[in-house]
């Protein structure tokens, strides 16, 4: 399948700062594109040169098809990374003119926005002003604005900051509806967790690389492998010192451990029980934070 | 450029700003400021008439006391034989008692052989209240000698010219009759001679020299606020939806030349909706039934009307002016981060907008000088210096025209220029541009 938004080694630099230094991406059509990485990483600057609000210095970026054009960004819904909406506009104003300024009718727009607004709990502040807002709510006038013209693409910056587990997951749902229509979505995030619930594809970035790319199962799939979870008593910070073992975390007497390719999980076991009592010892998917911290450390 | 996205963005400015409550207030004070300021300070010396009851001590020995009780008498009941002539003018000694602030009602007193002993005892009835005040003639008076004034308040200006000027009179004709002269005669022959301004039909609009002068100003004024307020608003304007990042949400969506355009049109409607307010509270207040009875001016004074050529060239001069102002501020509020940043080059275009403040009198005293049409042809000055021509007299129709294929194809290229600055500079965050590298930003392709 044709991808959806292709980002060929696009890099940038500000002076003597190399903001993205060749990041290359590949956004499957129907899927939610993780493009994740640590703040700084130039995830803002690589979604920023996907909306044309800045030019890459080298490479290509293509959407639908072919090489980007102007028109094309109206088929795209983009929020930007926190606010984004006027202060003193009142909510259904503020919608109906980000409707309207995609050549919408206002007509069409009024039943549009209030059945928006109805789902995500908003419709008694439909009169109010933007400022009067908290910052999740804003955030949720934010998202309504970017999907409301139905783009075949959204790219969203940072969209679950401000927001709380709850209204975390509304906009999970959201997402995944817009998904189950072929749609893509494509996500920055710092939060590790986070995109793992809610992303099919990642992009990790670091230092202005794209360090790992490709769908989130087939990652975890090929660096799985060699992942296992360890409840055990004794002396936990000895792990870390064994040569088998590439990455040890602790956390509440439990152990995620995370082996090198070549070792083998029962000769590490026999060596394990030597210093620590073992009570449970078994083969895991191992979480993506792990393997991003793997990745960097490759890269380095 | 597509018109339906300039429309929508029109729309926004245009009704964001007429539903805000600001607005309105200050649409509806200043006019509402301007007439008050006007007709207030008349209103209250209308009313302020203050009564004094004076001691008089007349050195003179010649019955000066006594001539001015009879000059104040003759004032009182000339101003109450007027009562319908409301002109609070302050008059000049022997033009007529109408409308005086003060009138006195006079005790005379003959010198004592203690004169100290009399200052005191007259201190006394001025502390305790029984009189306003005395008044002491020397024996040389009618030579000129200063008349003393006694009172408990001696700021009371209006009420001293008053008597100064019934003092003047009294003395004024004892002196000629000293000098062997008929005053009644004198007066007769050293009367003022009066100038009857009338303009020759067909030259200009205005209907009079000092209330022609005034309407200039107003218009002036009118026209200098409006531009530099709309001016300064497409401005914040620009530097909010860059603060937002709004910016970046519409600019996915139009472009950036719709966006300045969709902007500039919108608020150039508001100011026009405002001025509008204000022309026609100026037409309704200089209908002439009204002024009769709402404006307190001297007899003689009539103020011109505001005729549809008049209003029509105000309106394009207005839209001009502001497209070549807003464009400025547009590219300015673009290129910078934060108010401050913006509003020191800002203040480089309002020293545009002062200089005409600068040449007002002389253009408004000679609307035709070289320098005055010199500058009503400059296109960065001939929306504020045009307007003084045409108020005080209709400029020659070639000068007009000029004037505005000047300024149309200025504003065409301030446009031009400012679209290419504003695309880049919008998009551009951090670090202060230089004025180099803004202008390099005009060169992108």
């Amino acid at each position: 399948m044709e991808p959806i938004l292709e980002v060929r080694d696009v890099r940038k630099s500000y002076g003597d700062f190399v903001a993205v230094g060749g990041v290359s991406m590949s956004v499957p059509p129907g899927s939610i594109f993780g493009l994740l990485g640590p703040n700084g990483a130039g995830k803002t600057s690589t979604i920023r040169m996907i909306m044309n609000i800045t030019a890459p210095d080298t490479g290509e970026i293509r959407v639908f098809g072919h090489p980007r054009t102007g028109d094309d960004l109206r088929r795209i819904g983009y929020l930007p990374e926190e606010r984004g909406l006027y202060r003193k506009m009142t909510v259904m104003d503020q919608l109906l003119f980000l409707g309207e300024i995609r050549g919408l009718k206002r007509a069409q727009l009024v039943p549009e926005v209030e059945r928006w607004l109805e789902r995500v709990e908003l419709t008694s502040w439909a009169k109010k002003k933007v400022e009067e807002l908290s910052k999740g709510m804003q955030q949720k006038v934010q998202l309504i604005g970017t999907v409301l013209h139905k783009p075949d693409l959204l790219i969203l910056d940072e969209p679950f900051s401000g927001l709380d587990p709850i209204n975390q997951e509304l906009f999970r749902e959201l997402l995944q509806d817009y998904r189950s229509q072929g749609k893509s979505v494509v996500l920055s995030t710092h939060g590790m967790e986070l995109a793992e619930r809610m992303c099919d594809h990642i992009c990790l970035i670091s230092n202005g690389r794209a360090v790992l790319d490709g769908e989130l199962r087939e990652i975890k799939r090929r660096a799985g492998g060699n992942s296992f979870r360890l409840l055990a008593e004794g002396d936990l910070e000895r792990l870390k010192t064994m040569p088998e073992v590439e990455q040890a975390t602790v956390q509440n007497g439990e152990v995620k451990l995370m082996l090198r390719p070549d070792a083998d999980g029962a000769d590490a076991l026999r060596q394990m029980v030597g210093f620590l009592k073992v009570r449970e010892f078994r083969s895991e998917e191992p979480e993506l934070e792990q393997i991003f911290m793997k990745a960097v450390r490759d890269a380095a | 450029m597509r018109l339906e996205n300039v429309f929508v963005i029109l729309k926004r400015e245009y009704l964001q700003r007429i539903r805000n409550k600001g607005f309105w207030i200050a649409t509806l004070a200043i006019p509402l400021f301007v007439a008050t300021m006007t007709t207030l300070p008349s209103l209250l010396l209308l009313k302020s008439h203050t009564h004094q009851t004076i001691v008089v001590v007349d050195a003179t020995g010649r019955g000066v006391g006594e001539a001015l009780k009879a000059q104040v008498e003759k004032a009182k009941t000339a101003a109450a034989a007027k009562p319908a002539e409301p002109a609070p003018r302050r008059k000049a000694p022997g033009e007529g008692g109408e409308s005086r602030l003060a009138d006195f009602a006079i005790e005379t007193q003959a010198p004592a052989a203690d004169p100290q002993a009399q200052r005191r005892q007259l201190d006394s009835r001025v502390r305790g209240g029984k009189i306003d005040a005395w008044v002491w003639i020397g024996q040389g008076a009618l030579a000129d000698e200063a008349v003393e004034y006694h009172a408990r308040n001696t700021t009371n200006l209006f009420t001293q010219d008053a008597l100064r000027g019934d003092l003047t009179e009294v003395v004024r004709r004892m002196r000629l009759q000293q000098a062997g002269l008929d005053p009644a005669r004198m007066e007769e022959l050293t009367k003022r001679v009066e100038l009857n301004p009338v303009q020759v039909p067909g030259t200009g609009t205005s209907g009079g020299g000092l209330a022609g002068m005034i309407f200039a100003i107003v218009l002036f004024l009118l026209l200098y606020m409006s531009i530099l307020i709309w001016g300064q608003q497409v401005m914040t304007g620009v530097l909010e939806e860059k603060g937002t990042r709004v910016i970046e949400v519409l600019i996915s969506a139009i472009t950036p030349f719709e966006l300045m355009m969709g902007k500039l049109l919108g608020i150039c409607l508001v100011g026009m909706t405002q001025l509008g307010i204000w022309l026609g509270t100026l037409v309704v207040l200089t209908a002439p039934g009204l002024v009769a009875t709402l404006a307190f001016l001297p007899p003689g004074l009539k103020l011109p009307a505001l005729t549809f050529g008049i209003l029509a060239n105000l309106v394009l001069l207005f839209i001009l002016g502001f497209f070549a102002y807003a464009t400025l501020y547009a590219a300015i509020g673009a290129s910078f981060n934060n108010l401050q940043e913006a509003q020191q080059v800002a203040s480089v275009a309002v020293v545009f907008i002062v200089a005409p403040v600068m040449v007002i009198n002389p253009i408004i005293n000679d609307p035709n000088s070289t320098m005055a049409v010199t500058m009503s042809l400059i296109p960065l000055f001939t929306p504020l210096v045009m307007p003084l021509r045409i108020a005080i007299e209709m400029p020659p129709a070639w000068q007009l025209a000029l004037a505005y294929v000047l300024t149309l194809s200025f504003v065409a290229g301030m446009i031009w220029i400012c679209a290419r600055i504003y695309r880049v500079g919008i998009l551009m965050y951090g670090k202060k541009p230089t004025l180099k590298e803004i202008w390099k930003w005009t060169r992108y392709a």
